[in-house]
């Protein structure tokens, strides 16, 4: 566990140091801004379209950045070669894959608190917000990103870059449908894809944007249980990226 | 008395599928055993499975049968790889960090800590004499100062086994020169680690090496040490004579091939005895001697023959 802070503490410098980290992030202040702006243009319903907009580039933004900055950070290690160097030490591969992860969610948590900070200062003016719905709308958020970025190193372990990105994607895309609704009609009770279905995680439960800008909240045992969902989805997807990185031949 | 090799490599064979139905055998049945303090050189043209062979040592490729111990451990044991210090061919490091930033964050990963490691990695900036460097980003260094940081970081825990993949890929003439300094001295401060590496280049391996093992086709084709190569080896010497009276000549040089050259006749005499032979006759002739040159084919010339003739300009370049 140490060897993986030691790493995390380098991943977290290298995505400082990164010029996607500053596309991204100015890629999130732009949306935020379009969001203020168009929240302006309505009438009445102001505070719950720029909350609304907010939320939703808030939503984006962080899944392009856990899907992008993951697959930057892993796999350019392995295509740059430095990474033959430290798996020459006695250092696990399941501790780079580790170290490289709490890194990045490091970063991305760093990102979200500023989001958070401009969202909750652009909303200061309507006295009809529910911070709180807002701040559990956005914890939720963040515990999606964490899964995304679980299911993005599972992929960059398994395919290269491109690949990586459009199968997270399509999980992510998945993610949304998979409401237990929706799977019944896919599945049509056929195990088999019933089965396939159980590997897709159900990100609608992290989907409390429309909660939040109607200014509802939900109980706090509601966001124990979907951070436990969260916590299984990321340690399920990155316990099958270190099965197979352990296995996998280093070529550089 | 017998002492464990610091590298056993058993019946070692790594097939890579490259297709649906097809796979290339990069090393195939490999039998090799190191001794602990030697340096031994691998040698072989491209593709002929010196990197596979290196990256099983280190655990970076599964191989598809076979045994590697280092010093006594499985080479897929975490354990085995405390033992190793890796030098790969093109060193990367991550271009924000500095030199010194680079040696304590892999000598974390090695467990130093507090002093021992800010000693360590000031007295190894200074070994590959970086001290000067060791606050600047890597970003900024030099091909030769890269390659000299990436041996700083293999010696970190003093490694009993230390493996550097083609250490003189892509230096200029001095900083090849800079590196064999450096390679000598690791080893003449560090007598009891064995170096193993492979290099494309006779010279080096000639200069540095006490052994060699030579691949062909993921073969071993050789393994001896350099000394009982060359001792089968006949040095060879041309010798560049003006004003020689061709009674001399054929008194001297009978049979003995020559060439007219513009500085005078050439002929090559095989052996120092023969040399110390020519050389008392010329004594008393008039001829002038131009040049005495000694030819450095010897170990080209004995891995030629080991390997039947596989040595290529390649190998030799």
């Amino acid at each position: 566990m140490k060897q993986a802070l030691q790493i995390s503490w380098i991943a977290i410098r290298e995505l400082v140091y990164e010029k996607v980290f500053y596309l991204l992030f100015s890629f999130v202040g732009l949306a935020l801004i379009l969001g203020i702006l168009l929240g302006q243009l309505t009438f009445g319903e102001q505070a719950k379209l720029t909350l609304d907009f907010m939320l939703g580039c808030t939503h984006i933004s962080m899944v392009l950045f856990s899907i992008f900055m993951g697959i930057s950070l892993f796999q350019r290690e392995l295509q740059m070669g430095s990474v033959s160097m430290l798996l020459s030490k006695p250092v696990s591969r399941t501790s780079f894959l580790l170290g490289k992860y709490l890194g990045q969610i490091a970063v991305q948590l760093g990102v979200i608190l500023a989001i958070t900070a401009v969202t909750v200062l652009s909303c200061l003016r309507f006295e009809t917000v529910h911070y709180l719905a807002l701040a559990q709308a956005i914890l939720l958020i963040f515990f999606e990103t964490c899964v995304i970025t679980a299911i993005t190193y599972f992929f960059s372990v398994n395919t290269g870059g491109i690949l990586a990105a459009m199968a997270t994607f399509v999980f992510f895309a998945l993610g949304h449908y998979n409401t237990a609704s929706n799977r019944k009609v896919a599945t049509d009770s056929k195990p088999l894809t019933e089965a396939l279905w159980s590997i897709v995680p159900n990100l609608e439960v992290f989907n409390l944007k429309t909660y939040a800008s109607y200014g509802v909240t939900i109980s706090s045992k509601e966001i124990v249980l979907s951070s436990a969902y969260a916590l299984l989805c990321c340690v399920m997807f990155l316990v099958l990226a270190s099965l197979t990185f352990e296995r996998k031949d280093i070529l550089t | 008395m017998t002492t464990t090799p610091c590298i056993h490599i058993t019946e070692l064979t790594k097939i890579f599928k490259t297709g649906l139905f097809k796979s290339k055998t990069a090393v195939e049945n490999l039998n090799l055993q190191i001794p602990s303090g030697e340096v031994v050189g691998l040698l072989g043209p491209n593709g002929s499975g010196k990197s596979t062979t290196l990256k099983m040592i280190l655990g970076f490729l599964k191989p598809t049968s076979g045994e590697i111990l280092i010093c006594g451990q499985s080479a897929d044991k975490r354990l085995a790889r405390s033992f190793i210090g890796y030098l790969p061919e093109n060193p990367r490091f991550q271009k924000f960090l500095t030199g010194g930033e680079i040696l304590r964050y892999y000598g974390k990963l090695l467990g130093l800590s507090g002093s021992t490691l800010s000693k360590k990695t000031e007295s190894l900036l200074e070994l590959v004499n970086l001290k000067h460097a060791g606050d600047e980003r890597v970003q900024g260094y030099s091909k030769g100062m890269t390659q000299r940081l990436a041996i700083a970081q293999s010696l970190l825990n003093n490694p009993p086994l230390l493996i550097f993949d083609e250490p003189m890929s892509g230096l200029d003439p001095i900083g090849r020169i800079e590196m064999r300094t450096l390679i000598s001295t690791i080893h003449t401060e560090n007598p009891k680690s064995t170096l193993f590496f492979s290099s494309h280049v006779l010279e080096d391996v000639e200069n540095l090496c006490q052994s060699v093992a030579l691949l062909q086709k993921g073969k071993l084709k050789t393994y001896a040490s350099i000394e009982s190569l060359i001792s089968n080896e006949q040095q060879s010497y041309d010798i560049i004579l003006k004003n020689l009276a061709p009674e001399a000549e054929s008194k001297i040089f009978p049979q003995c091939p020559s060439k007219v050259l513009a500085a005078g006749k050439s002929f090559s005499v095989k052996g120092p005895e023969k040399l110390s032979w020519v050389l008392s006759q010329l004594m008393g002739s008039e001829a002038k001697i131009v040049s005495i040159t000694g030819q450095r084919r010897q170990l080209e010339e004995a891995l030629f023959r080991a390997s039947e003739g596989f040595v290529t300009r390649e190998v030799q370049a």
